[in-house]
């Protein structure tokens, strides 16, 4: 791995250097001899080859070093500057030795959008740093490839594994367990994050966690607390999400009436719980699917409601003016829900949600009140991640596909999430009843407690 | 004082109606008095209850409660200002520290509280009175529909202060416009009955608007005699306030989604009649008394049949961004304020 890297990144500066770059042609001058805005435009090209260099890896110090003794002002790193032919044939080599590199599409799209380089973006991890719990390493593997995805489920997933991390972890001696685990614990979880950017779930029940190890009785046999804190991790998992779905599908159930026709976008658990209660209970509704690419969550969806013999009517988000005026209500998940009322979800819901709004379809949201974030985000653009790339066109008919590495001035961008603005938010069902987004700020007082 | 005297009369009636408590029957006498709004009736009917229940637990008696409430919903047309009273002393007496020494102590002790709590409560309109008169300006032409105690209870104590003048409307079926029309010219107000279609053509002239409701949903959207929807919607339009006085037992923790989502929503409100020929003929021969008459440009106006009302809803619900303010004996508050109340109080 790190050879490829360093060979890349030799690889990388070489041919700008024989390509004739317009500065390069210009015969190289001292420092003392250059203007002010040339000393900068140096100082500027210098330091974005640094951060460059340090984005494509850490093995790669060597090549910011070699730039600096060099006696030429370093070359531009952005490849916009360059020809595209000279780009792609770079680009060829490149990846014709390292092909299987998932690295080397990962640094050329930072160059490439580099406005949206701050989204996470799921990636195998980094080698193990540290003593990691293989639990957590697999943990790892399935959240980068999407094996596990959805708030809920990597919720659980990362609370079952933190009990295995728990019941395999022993105390060192001179070291109590409430102030040692968790050390331990801090290295797992930035395993886990490097692999995709951790979920305002995890995140509430993380901050839980370590609250109830701080907290957990000195006195405690180690044995004793390990399974005092797997208690606690259970009854967590228990209380506040598998409960909590129950309640929500039962109030939510209660919004589906006789003969009406339930909107719902891409897939969502809980939603797909609702519907499938409802059924249950004999309702007579059908439901539409909306979906979109990249993941065509909706798929699954689709086939779940239709084999227990829901009406269903399955269509791509690019269509959704078509039917809306059909739908009674439209029903979707969230990630996380935030104080000022919005709704962070797949990508695709605000749009859906705004089209509801204009046609006076009221929007429901089930979400279970652990996704309840503090922070207020007033667009999609502060924090989001990418889908995985290269899904957006794994269309069936192979002429379609098109190569992303012979395309030197296009990159895919995929967000993974957006932001439903409170206004288009009718409700929200959550396990403290329904509420209007604007009461979303409420839900702490709600669960008689200021900190969730 | 008369408030307190209030609810004595309606408590005491019901004791020798018969051995078998019927709460519906004790929850009509305490109706009776016109000054007790039906959340109020429905928590002194709940106190009578517990009064002559032998349950012996928390558990028993909650399930009593929750049963009276049952039977109390089903035996009325219009359960939602109801419900709100049942929900608000159910919760009451679920969360009531249990710090009584036996259980009979803990009953008494949540009649007392009950019944302490509607006394108190009949206060509760000259409070929001109070608090609204801070809104009424002089000369302010007032829009109002149909009659609620707590309006009138306003406009009365406004007027004593302050030049109103007020647009009523009729406010059909039930006509009850005409009765707030009639008790605001007593009192010296000058008031013009409206048209429930004539509330676009009157806006312009209007102040503000100021109605009453049934209760007040989790939304922050209101629940009142049908026409208060059409009403705050033409109100938005002409950028008037629209303003709503609730007591706060009034409050409900009830979440539509549209007109439709009501309890009192039921399939034959806006329902077609099955085949169009058969009403055309029938319609004529079933309507009663007024318009009799066959040819049709001779006679007055003509009226809508009883079966004809009977595909309308009572009351419909305001959305919370038409409403300016609700007033309430907890304070002045937004639609959201009403909603973050609501969502606290029943927290526990």
């Amino acid at each position: 791995m790190t050879e490829t890297i360093t060979i890349k990144t030799i690889a990388s500066p070489l041919p700008i250097q024989s390509n004739g770059e317009p500065s390069g042609s210009q015969p190289p001058k001292s420092q003392k001899n250059m203007t002010k805005a040339e000393r900068r435009e140096q100082q500027e090209r210098q330091r974005a080859a640094k951060t460059a260099a340090k984005a494509a890896g850490p093995s790669a110090k060597l090549a910011p070093a070699a730039g600096a003794s060099n006696p030429k002002p370093a070359p531009a790193p952005i490849p916009a500057t360059n020809t595209p032919a000279k780009r792609s044939e770079r680009r060829g080599t490149v990846s014709g030795r390292e092909a299987p590199n998932v690295f080397g599409d990962d640094s050329g799209k930072a160059r490439g959008l580099r406005i949206f380089s701050h989204f996470g973006l799921p990636k195998p991890p980094s080698q193990a740093k540290g003593d990691i719990h293989p639990a957590i390493i697999r943990l790892g593997l399935q959240f980068s490839e999407f094996k596990i995805s959805g708030a809920n489920a990597r919720c659980i997933a990362t609370l079952t594994a933190f009990k295995t991390v728990i019941q395999d972890y022993i105390t060192p001696p001179n070291n109590t367990l409430s102030r040692h685990l968790m050390t331990y614990l801090s290295p797992q979880i930035t395993h886990l994050v490097s692999a995709r950017p951790m979920s305002v779930t995890m995140g509430n029940a993380i901050r839980q966690l370590k609250l109830e190890i701080s907290g957990s009785d000195i006195d405690l046999p180690e044995q004793d607390a390990k399974d005092a804190l797997c208690l606690k991790i259970d009854n967590y998992i228990r209380d506040r999400i598998i409960i909590a779905d129950q309640v929500i599908q039962e109030i939510a159930g209660s919004k589906i009436k006789n003969g009406d026709v339930i909107l719902t976008y891409a897939r969502s658990s809980v939603v797909e719980k609702v519907l499938l209660r409802a059924h249950a209970e004999g309702k007579q509704f059908s439901v539409i699917v909306v979906d979109s690419r990249p993941m065509l969550e909706g798929k699954k969806l689709l086939s779940v409601l239709a084999s227990v013999g829901i009406q269903c009517t399955y269509l791509l988000l690019s269509a959704i003016g078509c039917v809306i005026t059909e739908a009674s209500t439209v029903f979707v998940g969230a990630h996380s829900l935030h104080s000022n009322g919005a709704v962070f979800s797949r990508a695709g819901t605000a749009m859906v949600a705004m089209m509801a709004k204009m046609h006076s379809v009221p929007v429901v949201v089930c979400c279970e009140t652990y996704k309840f974030s503090e922070t207020v985000p007033l667009d999609s653009f502060i924090k989001n991640e990418l889908a995985p790339a290269g899904d957006l066109f794994s269309s069936t008919r192979s002429k379609d596909t098109l190569s992303l590495s012979a395309q030197p001035n296009f990159e895919i961008l995929n967000p993974l999430y957006d932001l439903t603005p409170p206004s288009t938010i009718t409700a929200v069902v959550t396990e403290v009843g329904v509420i209007p987004p604007s009461s979303i700020s409420s839900i702490p007082l709600a669960l008689g407690r200021t900190m969730l | 004082m008369e408030v307190a005297s209030v609810p004595e009369p309606a408590v005491t009636t019901d004791d020798g109606s018969s051995n078998q408590f019927d709460i519906f029957a004790t929850y009509q006498s305490i109706l009776k008095n016109e000054e007790i709004s039906t959340p109020l009736a429905a928590i002194l009917a709940l106190t009578k209850l517990i009064e002559k229940s032998n349950a012996g637990t928390m558990f028993e008696l909650v399930k009593a409660l929750n049963d009276g409430a049952e039977i109390l919903k089903k035996r009325t047309t219009n359960p939602i200002s109801l419900n709100a009273g049942c929900e608000l002393f159910i919760a009451f007496a679920y969360l009531f520290p249990h710090d009584a020494d036996s259980f009979s102590d803990l009953k008494t002790e949540l009649v007392k509280q009950g019944q302490r709590y509607a006394t108190e409560a009949l206060t509760y309109r000259d409070k929001i009175a109070k608090l609204a008169l801070g809104f009424i300006k002089d000369d302010s032409v007032i829009l109002t529909h149909s009659y609620s105690r707590v309006v009138m209870k306003t406009l009365l104590r406004a007027h004593e202060r302050k030049r109103i003048s007020v647009y009523v409307t009729e406010a059909r079926p039930r006509g009850l416009g005409l009765r707030t029309y009639d008790e605001l010219t007593a009192a010296g107000i000058p008031c013009t009955v409206v048209l429930d279609s004539a509330v676009s053509y009157v806006m312009d002239q209007v102040d503000f608007v100021l109605v009453g409701s049934e209760a007040v949903v989790e939304s922050g959207g209101l629940i009142n005699a049908v026409g208060s929807n059409q009403i705050a919607i033409i109100a938005k339009a002409a950028n008037k306030p629209f303003y709503a006085l609730a007591e706060s037992y009034k409050f409900h923790r009830l979440f539509p989604l549209s007109q439709y989502d009501l309890p009192t929503h039921n399939p034959s409100i806006l329902a077609f009649p099955l085949s169009s020929t058969a009403t055309t003929v029938s319609s004529p021969t079933s309507s009663s008394g007024s318009t009799d008459g066959k040819t049709l440009p001779s006679e007055g106006p003509r009226f809508m049949t009883q079966e004809q009302v009977a595909c309308n809803p009572d009351v419909d619900y305001t959305r919370p961004d038409l409403i300016s303010l609700v007033f309430s004996d907890v304070g002045s508050l937004t639609p959201e304020g009403v909603s973050q109340y609501l969502v606290g109080m029943f927290a526990g």
